[in-house]
């Protein structure tokens, strides 16, 4: 059965969208909600592995499932693989973060 | 979508998916004798402690509340208690007969210590029990009465992508029926506490959610362990997870999207309906025998990679979404869920798919852990033997 799409964002609103395959670089179709869009890929994404939705600066919090899941340490471009190289955990911060 | 099943309405208005007859051995003396009396009484499922003597506080209240929370299961029809000293054994017995359900008692002092004359006499009793817990008929029941526990199990990249929200779709069909469902493995919250906590249906139950994950994180830094250090692992880093934020919202997301009604302790029963979050063990064997102790009639079971591991007395129902697991074990995995991931299958139509199936299976149709017999059952310890 031929694929519909090749990337998933679990929340509507996730900045980051998941691999469901091993797409290659260029356009991907990719399934927000109801609607499926193309996003175009810097390079290879690995399946189960992310790619960022839109551009996002350094320090922006990056959100899937919904909720955030770190923060950019570095600017990310749209179609950019997100990964340990650009986003690290807020939780080993747990201590300035919450009261 | 149905929101019907065939159950066993029992004495106290709870239904069973099966009709066992459990003979519970409560005292490690006694598992001998119990598991004979077991083997000759075909269709008898065997629960025996290796334990119950020389444990203290908290640990002994946690082997109590297993024990009478497993004899209380709606899936066992009747109970024969098999234990020792008669004040231990009577009190057990007592709380498993509050339900209504008949239960009887065989004690080692009462036939001074003759274990051979133990399991004669429990024999007879057990087979008394068998005979009358045959005579029940299955009857249309309500979703509403069913209480499911989910767990995940070899986890990988596919399970919090696919399978635990297909799972967490399902929790919330259930309790949108007025069911309910429970998950567990609080120290796989670590990083996703606030967002539970956010989840609960006050600001009260947000705050024990959130020091169940600081106490287990205590426990395990106690015991020489960091949790955060090497989470997300290697493994996990190279299936694409980034942080340990990330890596413990993929498996809450097998719990569903509806508020959190409460945190319960390890095998305590299970309030009412709704979804409720249990601080307790990450391994599935002892995870899923206290969601059975806490009243779970069925268990859903998550993996990635494949994991045999069923209740013996709640149907274990396995699915995946790892394509090459479904192929790979198709007498383990109940439902495929692998479409999932190539994007050509829609995830409500999945879950509906699922919830139809649990509702079957709930019916009598049986999980391949029953065909097989894989059922098993694990008792946590929370202390030392003194």
């Amino acid at each position: 059965m031929a694929a519909r799409y090749d990337l998933l964002a679990l929340h509507e609103d996730d900045d980051v969208a998941v691999a469901l395959r091993d797409p290659p670089a260029g356009p991907a179709r990719l399934k927000a909600g109801g609607a499926i869009v193309t996003l175009t890929l810097a390079g290879a994404i690995p399946l189960g592995h992310k790619v960022a939705r839109h551009a996002m600066p350094p320090g922006h919090r990056i959100r899937k499932y919904g909720a955030v899941i770190g923060e950019a340490t570095a600017g990310i471009a749209a179609g950019e693989h997100t990964h340990v190289h650009n986003l690290r955990s807020l939780r080993g911060r747990r201590g300035e973060n919450t009261p | 979508m149905p929101r019907e099943f065939l159950g066993y309405l029992r004495a106290d208005g709870s239904a069973g998916v099966r009709n066992r007859v459990v003979v519970l051995s409560i005292l490690g003396l006694t598992a001998g004798p119990a598991r004979r009396i077991a083997r000759q009484v075909p269709g008898a499922l065997l629960i025996a402690t290796q334990h119950g003597r020389g444990q203290f506080g908290e640990d002994r209240a946690l082997m109590r509340r297993m024990l009478v929370g497993l004899g209380r299961n709606p899936n066992a029809a009747a109970v024969l208690v098999v234990g020792a000293d008669r004040l231990r054994l009577d009190a057990i017995a007592q709380a498993i007969a509050e339900t209504g359900k008949p239960v009887e008692t065989v004690a080692l002092d009462d036939l001074h210590e003759d274990n051979l004359a133990l399991s004669d006499r429990g024999m007879r009793l057990a087979a008394q029990l068998a005979r009358d817990a045959s005579r029940a008929r299955r009857v249309v029941l309500p979703a509403s009465l069913l209480r499911l526990g989910i767990e995940c199990g070899h986890t990988d990249a596919t399970s919090g992508i696919a399978a635990n929200p297909l799972a967490g779709r399902v929790a919330d069909r259930l309790i949108d029926a007025g069911g309910a469902a429970v998950f567990g493995e609080t120290m796989e919250w670590l990083g996703a506490e606030d967002v539970l906590a956010r989840r609960a249906a006050t600001p009260e139950i947000g705050h024990r959610i959130v020091a169940a994950v600081l106490r287990r994180e205590a426990m395990a830094a106690a015991s020489g362990e960091d949790l955060t250090g090497n989470n997300p692992g290697q493994e996990n880093i190279r299936g694409g997870l980034s942080s340990i934020e990330e890596k413990s919202l993929g498996a809450i997301a097998k719990g569903g999207s509806r508020p959190v009604q409460g945190i319960i302790p390890h095998a305590a029963p299970i309030p009412g309906p709704g979804l409720w979050v249990v601080e307790g063990p990450a391994f599935s064997p002892p995870s899923i025998t206290g969601f059975v102790a806490a009243g779970a009639q069925l268990v859903l079971f998550t993996t990635g990679q494949g994991n045999s591991y069923c209740d013996a007395l709640a149907p274990t129902v396995k699915i995946t979404a790892n394509p090459a697991t479904a192929r790979r074990l198709p007498q383990q995995i109940d439902f495929d869920g692998s479409a999932l991931l190539d994007g050509t299958r829609d995830p409500e139509e999945a879950a509906d798919a699922l919830f139809a199936q649990l509702l079957d299976h709930a019916s009598g149709t049986r999980s391949w852990g029953e065909v097989l017999d894989e059922g098993d059952y694990a008792l946590a310890r929370l202390g030392v033997d003194f």
